[in-house]
């Protein structure tokens, strides 16, 4: 077979921003003056899609144990990209792993980039507990439990397949020290804080339209309060089905008026090595408040 | 040798096909084989996938693990089962993806989907993996009804449904929402907690024309109702809900594919089923269903 990588992952952790990404990459490749639908953020299928791999597959998966779907994942991953004629761009919440064969699940030679997306996990744990239909320390509990997937039930069969999410410090690292892919890092904070340049590198990353006017025109068209409006007039098909609204708050540092201090010292204790990395505890190992513009180093 | 009935054909197989109908003796419509099969595919495939080419008349599948089959002009389909490969596993995909292409090769359609008998007639529900139909037949059976297929519904010329076997294959979440003891059945695969479903006489073995097809839809929004497709925008959804599609165009079979779609969408009802993805009761689908295949009475005239 062939190599063609072809594919850009955008790959995050659970609520950190990758569905604001897609929002904006849908905006920044459209061709008409209006903002694109929530509903229609056709950006490519996300990677644990049950459609997306059995489309390479070609026979039934039903009656397939996770790990035995896993082991077929890598093929349909390089099959995929091999017929894509420009660069996809496709969402995953799987952390990188490896196979028991030593590869990894997303191969090598299907993936022509990853955009790294990561958020403060002190915010994570709001959003995700809201996601989850969760109190927020189960949420946090979660984020600590290096066992922790999606869709990972043996007694049914869901249209997405399962996800190893693990910690979220080991999802974030296993990304970002994934050897052997092309690799850009970005955090939601310089997202929010710095837009217009982030994404403009964003963009670069993922060979779409870089110049000025296409990026602050898809900024416009994805800013929270213009996906908080769509959303209010009609239901965004991706929201979990016990939540009220997918597109929630989005903002900075909301951890300072929502969390405990017990919260926040048990998110600091699970993952401060990761925190710290990544400027989300200062210098004296607290949180810090605001989070410097300087990108950290993967 | 074995000697089977099923789809409305006599198979012979030299493997055994633990759930379908045994039959007496007769000429066989389809032969199941034990030999050799390519490691590198057909000869001059027109559709190459990682595990799967197909040509006009040709299948090659490879299911790693399990077993390489090739499935020949709809009456040959030749397994070569690999070293470990328990027959559980062999035989789940002969009775599914390579069933598929057979039916396919003998110009039926194939939906992916249960049909369950109302009446004189039977109903299909399909939808993507994961929509529910394995629970809403159980639930169907639960409830006292007749099954023709789960999973595959086959189409005669009549667009009849052509009986499968007398089997649901059933999730342990299922059985436990059904109250269903899963105790003294057999997993179909020791690797997957799913179950076999012995069906006895709710198996229906009489083939069945079509009444209505439902396609079910889950969305995350909490309303539950049936929407109507109409006209020639019923064709494209039941085009969509054919099994294994991906098949059709390296069997040279996309033209007559869609001649039957059409004859399907001409005789029979199509209908979406928009239900929440959670929190729902099966019990309400299951009415929902009886209620809208229920004839409105005629209103008494009140002079």
């Amino acid at each position: 077979m062939t190599s063609r990588p072809n594919i850009y992952w955008l790959a995050s952790y659970p609520k950190s921003g990758n569905t604001w990404t897609r929002a904006f990459i849908a905006n920044l490749t459209h061709e008409t003056a209006e903002a694109v639908d929530i509903n229609a953020l056709h950006t490519g299928a996300i990677a644990s899609g049950r459609e997306w791999v059995e489309a390479a597959l070609d026979f039934d998966i039903d009656e397939l144990s996770h790990d035995e779907i896993d082991a077929l994942r890598p093929t349909a991953y390089r099959w995929l990209s091999e017929r894509l004629d420009a660069p996809g761009h496709h969402k995953i919440h799987d952390a990188y792993t490896f196979l028991p064969n030593g590869m990894p699940l997303i191969p090598v030679e299907a993936t022509k980039g990853a955009l790294c997306i990561v958020r403060n996990p002190l915010d994570v744990a709001i959003s995700f507990a809201n996601h989850n239909s969760s109190s927020i320390d189960q949420s946090i509990g979660h984020m600590a439990d290096s066992t922790y997937s999606f869709c990972a039930k043996s007694g049914r069969l869901f249209n997405q397949l399962r996800q190893q999410l693990l910690s979220w410090s080991e999802h974030v690292t296993s990304w970002v020290d994934a050897p052997d892919i092309n690799k850009h890092l970005v955090r939601y904070e310089d997202m929010q804080q710095s837009p217009m340049e982030t994404f403009t590198q964003i963009a670069t990353f993922l060979e779409l339209p870089n110049d000025k006017q296409a990026i602050s025109t898809a900024l416009a068209h994805c800013k929270m309060e213009n996906l908080q409006a769509q959303e209010a007039l009609s239901p965004f098909r991706e929201k979990a089905a016990n939540t009220d609204t997918f597109f929630r708050k989005g903002i900075v540092g909301d951890w300072q008026q929502t969390l405990t201090a017990a919260q926040i010292n048990q998110v600091i204790d699970d993952h401060r090595e990761v925190m710290a990395r990544f400027g989300y505890l200062n210098e004296h190992g607290q949180p810090s408040t605001l989070i410097s513009l300087k990108t950290p180093t993967a | 040798m074995h000697l089977y009935t099923a789809f409305g054909l006599n198979f012979h197989s030299e493997l055994e096909l633990t759930p379908l109908k045994t039959a007496e003796a007769t000429n066989p419509d389809v032969r199941i084989v034990l030999g050799p099969v390519s490691h590198t595919g057909l000869d001059q495939p027109h559709v190459t996938k990682p595990f799967c080419q197909t040509a006009p008349n040709q299948l090659w599948l490879d299911v790693p693990d399990i077993a390489r089959f090739q499935v020949s002009d709809g009456n040959m389909i030749i397994v070569d089962p690999k070293p470990d490969a328990d027959p559980q596993s062999v035989q789940l995909f002969l009775l599914g993806s390579c069933t598929g292409a057979i039916m396919y090769q003998r110009n039926r359609l194939v939906i992916h989907g249960n049909a369950i008998r109302f009446g004189h007639g039977c109903v299909i529900v399909a939808g993507a993996s994961g929509a529910g139909k394995s629970t809403l037949a159980a639930a169907f059976v639960k409830r006292g009804y007749q099954v023709l297929a789960d999973d595959l519904s086959v189409i005669d010329d009549h667009v009849r449904v052509q009986p499968s076997y007398p089997q649901l294959k059933i999730w342990r979440d299922t059985a436990k929402k059904l109250d269903i003891d899963t105790s003294p059945l057999k997993r179909i695969r020791m690797q997957v907690d799913k179950f076999a479903f012995p069906l006895h006489e709710q198996f229906y073995s009489e083939p069945l024309p079509i009444k209505a097809v439902y396609i079910l839809n889950p969305h995350n929004q909490p309303d539950l109702r049936v929407e109507e497709i109409t006209g020639m925008n019923k064709f494209q959804p039941l085009k969509n809900q054919s099994y294994r599609g991906g098949y059709l165009e390296g069997l040279g079979l996309n033209a007559q594919h869609l001649t039957l779609c059409a004859s399907l969408a001409n005789q029979s009802r199509v209908a979406r089923i928009i239900r929440p993805n959670n929190g729902f009761k099966i019990n309400e689908l299951v009415e929902l269903i009886e209620d809208d295949m229920t004839p409105p009475l005629t209103a008494a005239k009140h002079d």
